[in-house]
C-alpha cells in the first residue's frame, strides 16, 4: 500500500488530478475534502491537500479561484462545512485560530496585516508569545521565570530579525518599513511561532526580480534551517515551477490539477483556466 | 520542546533580580508616597493638597482604564460602576470596622494605625471585588466588539447604580451596628439612594500616591511585557494576533479584570478622601470623564494619561481661581517640543511645519485664556460659572488638532532613548549606504548594543523599574 502510493509519487508524470493518491505515507497536513460556499457561491469545494514534512508546495490558480479562502480554512478563520483538516497527525478543524498556530500552523496574509504601530522587534517578539507562558503574577512582579522567558523571546526574536536582515530596524514601527520588507517581517513574525507548517499567500506580491530571487532562496534556507514545511500561494509562475516540488491548482474552487511541476505547467486544462475558454 | 522553553530553561536567574525588581517597586511607591505627604503637601497648602489627592484618583482610575481602552483597544464606557465598586467596599470596610470597635478612633496624625491596615485591607477588597465584576461582565460581553461592547459596558454601569440604590440604610450606632445580626447584613447596609457617608478621612496624600505610583508601575511592567504585546496587537488587528496565536478572549478577559481590579483600588481611597459615595458615582457621567483624559492623553500610553488627568485637574482648578497662564503655556511649549522631536515618522520639515503649528495652537490658547480672563475681570463674571462651556471648548480643540492624543502611543520617559537612537542612526546611515543595504555586518552593531541592555532589564529596552 505504501509502496505504491510511494511509486506513485515519485514518478515524473504522475497519473491525473486525483486528489490523494499522490498522498506521501504520512503527511504534515492532510486536508480532505474540505469546502465552504458563502451564500450560493462555492467558493472552495472538495480540496484536498497532503504536504509532507518539510515539503514545500504550491496552491495556484486564477483571481478568485479560492486559494486565500483555502489559507482560511486551514487555519480556521472559517470553519469547514465540508471534510477533515489533520496536522502532524492531529485533527484541527474546528479548533480556533490560536489554537491552530499553537498546533504549529502559521501563516501570512495577502494584503499584509502587520501591527503597525508596534516596532519591528515587537512584531516578531507577539510571533514568540503562543510558545511561552504568560502569567499575571509573573508580569507584575518579575518573576525569575517571567524574566527568563522575555529574555528568552527578545533573543530568538533578534535571531529571526537577523536571518532575514531587519535587524537594524528592530526600533522601528512596523508600518514605516518598505513594502518588501513588510512581507519579509511577517514571515519572520509567523516564523517566530515556532510552526510545522508555513503558509504563505502571495508573498512576492509587489517585489521587484531581485527581491524575487531573494525570497525564494530565503524560503528554501527556511525549510533547511528551521525544517518548517511551506505551502505557497503565489502569481508568479516563475517563482513557483522553480521551487515548489507539488502543486495543486484550484479554479472556481475545484482542484483542476495536481502533481509535480513539469506536469501542472503542460496540463490543457491549467492552460485553459488561465488563458481562457479556447476557441 | 520549543525553543522558547529551551531558552527560557537555559537562562533561568536567581531571585536577586526579582527582589531588586520588587525592592524597586516598594520603594517607589512609598517614596512616591513619603514626597507627596512631607515635601508637595506641605509645600502646597492644604486646599491645593486636596486637589491633588483628588487628581490622584481620577489619575489611578484613568491609567487603569488605558489598560482595557488604550493598550487592547476595546471601547469600554462602564469604568466608574468598577470605581464605585471600589468605593462601595473600601469605605463600608472601614466605616463598619471602627463602629465594631476593632480599630481605635481616628488618629490624625497617624498614617500607619490599625484603622490605616483595615483600610488598606478593605481597598484590597474593594479591588477584588471589582476584579470579580470585572470577571463577570468581560466574559460573556467581550466577545463582543465595537459599539456592542460600549453599549454593554454602558449597561454595566448603570446596573451597578441601581444596585447600590437597592442597598438597606447605613447603620450609624454603633450599637446597632454591634446587635445587628448576621441576616441584617444582607442585603448590605450601604445607604440605598441616600449613598454611604461618614466613611473615615484615611485616604492620606501618602496613600493615595503610593496606590498612584503602583498603579503606574503595574501597568508600565504590563504595557513592556509579553501580555501588553497581547494586548496591543489585540488593538492593531485582532485577525492576525489570532492567527498568531493570541487566544483574543482571554486577553481582552485579563485586561478587564485588571483594569476593574485597579479601578476599585482607586475607588476605595476616593470613598475615603471624599467622605461619602453616592449611587451616581457609578453612573455613566464620571466613566465618561474617565474616557476623556484617557483619549485626551493618549490612548495607550501611560505618561499622557498622566499628564492629561493632571492637565484637566489643573484646568478645573484654574477656572475656579484664574491666575495668569503665561508660566503654563511654556511648560506646555517646551513638552511639545519634546514630543515633537522624537516622532520618527516625519522628516525635518514636516517637523518644523508640526512646531510652527503647536506654537500656534499655543499661542492662540494662551491668548484665549488671558482674554478670558480679562473679559471676566472686566465684565466681573466668575468663569467657573461657565466652566462646561470652556471645558468643552478645550475639549474639541484639542480633539480636532491632535486626535491622537496628547502623546499618541509613546512613553515621555521613552524620549531620551528615542533620541540617542536616532543621533546613532544617522551618524551610521552613510556607511549603510555604502555597504550595501543587505550587508549582514551591518545589523549585529546595533544587537550586540540591545542585548547587552537585556541583560539587567526584562522588558529588554524599555529600562526600569
Ligand atoms: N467572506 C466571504 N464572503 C463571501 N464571498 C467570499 C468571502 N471570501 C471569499 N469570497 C469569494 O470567494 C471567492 C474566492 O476568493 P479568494 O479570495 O479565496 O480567491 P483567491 O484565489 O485568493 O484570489 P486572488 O488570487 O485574487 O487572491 C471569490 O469569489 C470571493 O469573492
Ligand atoms: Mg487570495
Amino acid at each position: 500500500m505504501s509502496d505504491h502510493t510511494q511509486a506513485n509519487h515519485t514518478a515524473d508524470h504522475a497519473p491525473g488530478p486525483q486528489p490523494g493518491a499522490t498522498d506521501v505515507a504520512r503527511a504534515l497536513l492532510r486536508a480532505e475534502g474540505i469546502g465552504i460556499s458563502f451564500g450560493g457561491l462555492k467558493a472552495v469545494q472538495g480540496l484536498s491537500l497532503a504536504v509532507p514534512p518539510g515539503g514545500l508546495d504550491g496552491l495556484i490558480g486564477p483571481n478568485g479561484a479560492g486559494k486565500t479562502t483555502a489559507f482560511n480554512l486551514l487555519t480556521g478563520v472559517y470553519r469547514a462545512q465540508t471534510g477533515s483538516i489533520t496536522l502532524d497527525g492531529r485533527r484541527i478543524d474546528g479548533l480556533r485560530p490560536h489554537q491552530i498556530a499553537k498546533a504549529g500552523m502559521a501563516r501570512t496574509f495577502q494584503n499584509i496585516r502587520l501591527f503597525g504601530n508596534l516596532s519591528v522587534l515587537d512584531n516578531v517578539r507577539l510571533g514568540a508569545h503562543v510558545r511561552g507562558r504568560h502569567t499575571l503574577v509573573g508580569t507584575l512582579f518579575r518573576t525569575p521565570a517571567y524574566i527568563a522567558q522575555e529574555r528568552a523571546i527578545l533573543a530568538r526574536a533578534r535571531q529571526l530579525l537577523g536571518v532575514f536582515n531587519l535587524l537594524s530596524r528592530a526600533d522601528e514601527p512596523a508600518k514605516s518599513l518598505p513594502y518588501g520588507d513588510q512581507r519579509r517581517l511577517e514571515i519572520a513574525r509567523a516564523l517566530a511561532t515556532e510552526p510545522k507548517l508555513l503558509l504563505l499567500d502571495e508573498p512576492a506580491a509587489g517585489m521587484n526580480p531581485q527581491e524575487k530571487r531573494d525570497l525564494a532562496r530565503t524560503i528554501q534556507r527556511l525549510r533547511r534551517e528551521f525544517g518548517v514545511g511551506v505551502l505557497l500561494i503565489e502569481h508568479d509562475m516563475g517563482l513557483v515551477m522553480d521551487i515548489c516540488e507539488r502543486i495543486t491548482v484550484l479554479d472556481h474552487g475545484e482542484v483542476i490539477c495536481h502533481g509535480v511541476p513539469a506536469h501542472v505547467q503542460n496540463d490543457p486544462k491549467v492552460i485553459e483556466a488561465y488563458l481562457g475558454e479556447p476557441g | 520542546m520549543s525553543a522558547i522553553h529551551e531558552l527560557t530553561q537555559k537562562n533561568r536567574p536567581g531571585v536577586g533580580l526579582t527582589v531588586a525588581h520588587t525592592a524597586a517597586l516598594v520603594g517607589l511607591v512609598l517614596g512616591t508616597g513619603a514626597v507627596m505627604q512631607w515635601v508637595v503637601g506641605p509645600a502646597a497648602g492644604i486646599y491645593p493638597a486636596t486637589i491633588l489627592r483628588q487628581i490622584g484618583i481620577v489619575a489611578i482610575a484613568a491609567v487603569s482604564l488605558n489598560i482595557v481602552n488604550g493598550y487592547t483597544g476595546q471601547f469600554s464606557i462602564g469604568h466608574a460602576g468598577f470605581v464605585a465598586i471600589g468605593a462601595y467596599a473600601g469605605g463600608a470596610v472601614s466605616f463598619y470596622a471602627n463602629s465594631l470597635g476593632w480599630v481605635g478612633a481616628y488618629d490624625p496624625a497617624g498614617l500607619l494605625t490599625p484603622g490605616h491596615a483595615v483600610m488598606l485591607a478593605g481597598a484590597a477588597i474593594g479591588a477584588g471585588a471589582a476584579g470579580a465584576a470585572g470577571y463577570m461582565v468581560g466574559l460573556p460581553s467581550l466577545r463582543l466588539r465595537g459599539d456592542y461592547l460600549a453599549i454593554v459596558t454602558l449597561g454595566f454601569g448603570e446596573i451597578v447604580r441601581v444596585l447600590f440604590q437597592q442597598t438597606q440604610s447605613q447603620v450609624f450606632d454603633p450599637q446597632a451596628a454591634r446587635a445587628l445580626p448576621i441576616s441584617g447584613w444582607w442585603p448590605p447596609p450601604l445607604g440605598g439612594a441616600q449613598g454611604f457617608s461618614s466613611v473615615i478621612p484615611y485616604g492620606e496624600l501618602f496613600w493615595i500616591y503610593a496606590a498612584l505610583a503602583l498603579t503606574v508601575v503595574w501597568c508600565y511592567r504590563l504595557k513592556f511585557s509579553s501580555s501588553g504585546r497581547a494586548f496591543l496587537s489585540i488593538r492593531e488587528d485582532e485577525i492576525a494576533a489570532r492567527a498568531m496565536g493570541v487566544n483574543l478572549t482571554r486577553y481582552k478577559v485579563r485586561a478587564f479584570v485588571l483594569a476593574a481590579a485597579l479601578a476599585g483600588l482607586g475607588g476605595a481611597f476616593y470613598a475615603h478622601l471624599n467622605l461619602a459615595v453616592q449611587p451616581k458615582d457609578a453612573g455613566f457621567q464620571k466613566s465618561f470623564e474617565l474616557i476623556i483624559i484617557v483619549v485626551l492623553g493618549g490612548l495607550g500610553s501611560i505618561s499622557g494619561v498622566l499628564l492629561a488627568a493632571f492637565g484637566l485637574g489643573g484646568l478645573t482648578e484654574w477656572l475656579r481661581q484664574p491666575t495668569s497662564v503665561w508660566p503654563a503655556a511654556l511648560v506646555a511649549l517646551a513638552l511639545v517640543g519634546v514630543v515633537q522631536a522624537v516622532r520618527r515618522d516625519i522628516d525635518s520639515r514636516a517637523r518644523g511645519r508640526a512646531m510652527g503649528r503647536a506654537l500656534l495652537v499655543i499661542g492662540v490658547l494662551t491668548g484665549l485664556f488671558e482674554g478670558l480672563r480679562a473679559f471676566a475681570a472686566w465684565q466681573g463674571f466668575k468663569l467657573d460659572d461657565i466652566r462646561i462651556v470652556l471645558y468643552a471648548l478645550a475639549l474639541i480643540s484639542v480633539m480636532l488638532l491632535r486626535p491622537q492624543g496628547l502623546l499618541g502611543t509613546s512613553e515621555l520617559w521613552l524620549v531620551p532613548g528615542q533620541l540617542m537612537r536616532r543621533k546613532a542612526k544617522a551618524a551610521a546611515a552613510p556607511s549603510l549606504r555604502t555597504a550595501g543595504p543587505a550587508d549582514p555586518a551591518a545589523a549585529p552593531a546595533t544587537g550586540v548594543g540591545g542585548m547587552g541592555g537585556g541583560v539587567t532589564e526584562a522588558g529588554g529596552d524599555e529600562g526600569w523599574p
